[in-house]
């Protein structure tokens, strides 16, 4: 059958529409509480997905990705919190805009904003996903680990504030990743005689830990009484004719800004949002209103975190290599199901790619609709207490991890992985490059050993692909590095004048 | 809204600190953010070098059925050892020689918080063992009332009836829906 209909009849299934619904409703209401971000959800969900299709079980975990992205505002707006990460730029006017009595113009925005840079990005996914993937069928072994390593060093370069932490984070999955059988010869390492190691450290028990329990346990280790209150004069809804005439242009700049960072591996909406928003106000002919309240901020900053899933969908989908932290959860998942995704997933699945673009789409129309609808609703979600939340997520991770493998080993095994995400964190370490050498450290190691065997060293960088793509990966760590030595200079000599200038 | 509700956000990426004219909003409060540590940098790449040390060890240890040259089942983890020394040992000196890094971004710790985090990680270990023992029905009420309790909750409908509740949701959902057997 043809697989653009098949895909489409994967969706008619009853099912798929009770798993969008319950993805809708664990989407928003994750987005909306601050603290649970939706790779923790995600990461959370895939527990209990795992047991169902894959149509079924991407539906429920692309929808939360999806609807956390429309939930995660109306905390950002309400109360200055970003509900998620993704959010963070909405502050910077979404909240103002709130405080001048504008709260519900600003969420009507902010969902219009988000659903077109949505479904912008879902057109570059069907556009250019099939070409790149076209393109990296043709990769052997020193490709493919050329572009593991890029991907890894991409994830340290911007998720790490320290690039040798970043590094040494990514160093340490990829050695999760070598216990159990090698991959060439099947020879056991590490293992220590315990059987539930021998099919290597469970990643999704790893991700759940670092993810899930790890953000558990820095609330629980942090949490501070605070005073501030939401806003509860929403005022206005909907926008006035010129109102919807200044969306246009931070709509185009944002949706660019979220396009490009989307495509990058490892960058997410947080920081497209930020760039978007800062791009826009450099387009705009009144940038002296951003931070103040902006309706051209708000719309910058939501399209363009929010156009960045249709990038991160395509390099995860095309490549194999997770586009943002919520992609390499999804990986996990998709690698339990006996689906990797990859080039290969486009030749293999033609139907589940066309099934995972529709899923995003009508996700993204659903959200768009109970944003519009509901946002008053979700506001009270705001006042449940967080002793309902954290004891029911603590409990979630234990039985979601459980249900994987239905061995109480693997839950032992996200406790572990829960208070090393923890340690991490307190130390700057960032889980990203753990879970991402996790999850792409077979793939790296089994190719890597093949490229040497074939052709010795040099065949890492006698084809062009992998030449570019390790030059890209050394430009990736190197960049930030002397960028920062230049701050720094910068800093040390601008000192000595700032001092002078002190009366 | 409730006074307690605003639980910070916690990015997971760190926001484009180069992004001219952004302010970063994940920072928190200056009052709030935990402090630099020297002796904690130090004792973070004490720890890392000390791991990779015993990571090389143990690749070398690896018993190999069939002799295939270097490029072997010890060879990955050797060069992951030597490359995570190398990085550490860099670590270490920075920890040593540099300002400690900034750590803004994270809030403080309070005693009230490890004594709630170290009450949870019992009844975890805990719930895990009496799971195996009493099976899912019985043990989990009590860990969800427990956690409850140490987190703040008072009265009967949070202590008892909101555990009883999620249990049974939780059992329906994995047991009868999902044919998970707990």
């Amino acid at each position: 059958m043809n697989p653009l209909l098949s895909g489409l009849e994967a969706l008619i299934d009853p099912t798929v529409f009770v798993c969008l619904g319950l993805g809708l409703v664990l989407g928003m209401l994750v987005g909306a509480f601050p603290g649970i971000t939706a790779t923790m959800a995600v990461a959370l969900a895939s527990g209990f997905t795992l047991t169902l299709e894959p149509v079924q079980g991407l539906a429920v975990l692309l929808t939360i990705y999806v609807a956390a992205n429309f939930g995660d505002r109306v905390p950002a707006i309400l109360v200055n919190t970003p509900g998620t990460p993704a959010s963070i730029a909405t502050t910077l006017d979404g909240y103002p805009m709130a405080k001048q009595g504008r709260a519900g113009l600003a969420l009507v925005i902010s969902a219009l904003g988000s659903a077109i840079g949505i479904l912008a990005s879902m057109i570059l996914f069907a556009a250019a996903a099939i070409p790149i993937a076209r393109l990296a069928l043709e990769f052997g072994p020193s490709e493919m680990f050329a572009l593991v390593l890029f991907g890894l060093t991409i994830m340290i370069s911007i998720s790490s504030r320290s690039i040798i932490k970043g590094v040494l984070s990514g160093v340490l999955g990829l050695a999760l990743a070598t216990i159990g059988r090698d991959p060439i010869t099947g020879d056991q390492r590490f293992t220590f005689g315990i059987n539930e190691l021998s099919g290597g450290v469970d990643f999704i028990a790893v991700i759940i830990g670092v993810f899930g329990i790890a953000e558990l346990f820095d609330q629980l280790l942090t949490h501070h009484a605070a005073k501030l209150r939401p806003i509860s004069s929403l005022g206005r809804w909907w926008p006035t004719k010129s109102e919807y005439r200044q969306m246009g242009r931070p709509l185009a700049v944002g949706g660019t800004v979220g396009l490009i960072v989307g495509v990058i591996p490892a960058a997410g909406g947080d920081i497209a949002g930020l760039i978007g928003w800062d791009r826009a106000k450099r387009a705009s002919k009144h940038p002296e209103e951003f931070g103040k309240g902006s309706i051209e901020g708000v719309t910058a900053s939501d399209t363009a975190s929010s156009a960045t899933l249709g990038g991160s969908l395509t390099t995860t989908m095309a490549l194999g290599i997770p586009g943002d932290s919520v992609m390499a959860v999804m990986i996990g998942s998709m690698i339990i199901w006996g689906i990797q995704p990859g080039p290969s997933l486009f030749t293999n699945r033609p139907d589940l790619v066309v099934s995972i673009t529709a899923i995003m789409v009508i996700a993204t129309l659903l959200s768009l609709a109970i944003s519009l609808v509901r946002m008053r609703g979700m506001v009270k979600l705001l006042d449940v207490p967080v002793h309902y939340l954290w004891a029911t997520i603590l409990m979630f991770c234990i039985v979601g991890t459980y249900a994987t493998t239905n061995n109480i080993f693997t839950v032992v095994v996200m406790l572990v992985a829960g208070i090393v995400g923890l340690i991490m964190k307190r130390t700057g370490f960032p889980a990203g490059p753990l879970v991402l050498g996790l999850l792409l450290g077979p793939l790296a190691e089994s190719n890597l050993r093949r490229a040497l065997l074939i052709e010795g060293p040099i065949g890492l960088v006698n084809h062009p692909i992998s030449a570019v793509l390790i030059g890209l990966a050394l430009l990736a760590i190197i960049a930030p590095i002397v960028g920062r030595l230049r701050q720094r200079r910068k800093t040390q000599a601008t000192l000595p004048e700032k001092i002078d200038s002190l009366p | 809204m409730h006074a307690r509700r605003r639980a910070k956000a916690t990015p997971t990426v760190v926001p484009a600190a180069g992004v001219a004219g952004a302010p970063s909003a994940a920072d928190v409060e200056p009052e709030r953010a935990a402090p630099s540590s020297r002796r904690l940098e130090v004792i973070t790449a004490s720890v890392t070098l000390g791991a990779s040390v015993a990571g090389f060890a143990l690749a070398q240890a690896i018993e190999l059925r069939t002799e295939t040259g270097g490029v072997d089942p010890r060879f990955w983890p050797t060069v992951l050892s030597i490359l995570g020394g190398a990085l550490s040992i860099a670590l270490l000196l920075i920890a040593i020689v540099r300002p400690p890094f900034d750590r803004s971004d994270l809030e403080t710790s309070n005693r009230q918080g490890w004594m709630r985090l170290g009450a949870s990680l019992i009844s975890a270990v805990l719930f895990v063992a009496l799971w195996q023992l009493t099976g899912y029905l019985v043990a989990t009420p009590l860990f969800l009332a427990a956690l409850l309790l140490i987190f703040g909750g008072r009265g009967w409908k949070t202590l008892v009836l909101f555990p009883v509740i999620t249990t049974a949701l939780t059992y329906l959902l994995f047991h009868s829906l999902l044919k998970v057997p707990l």
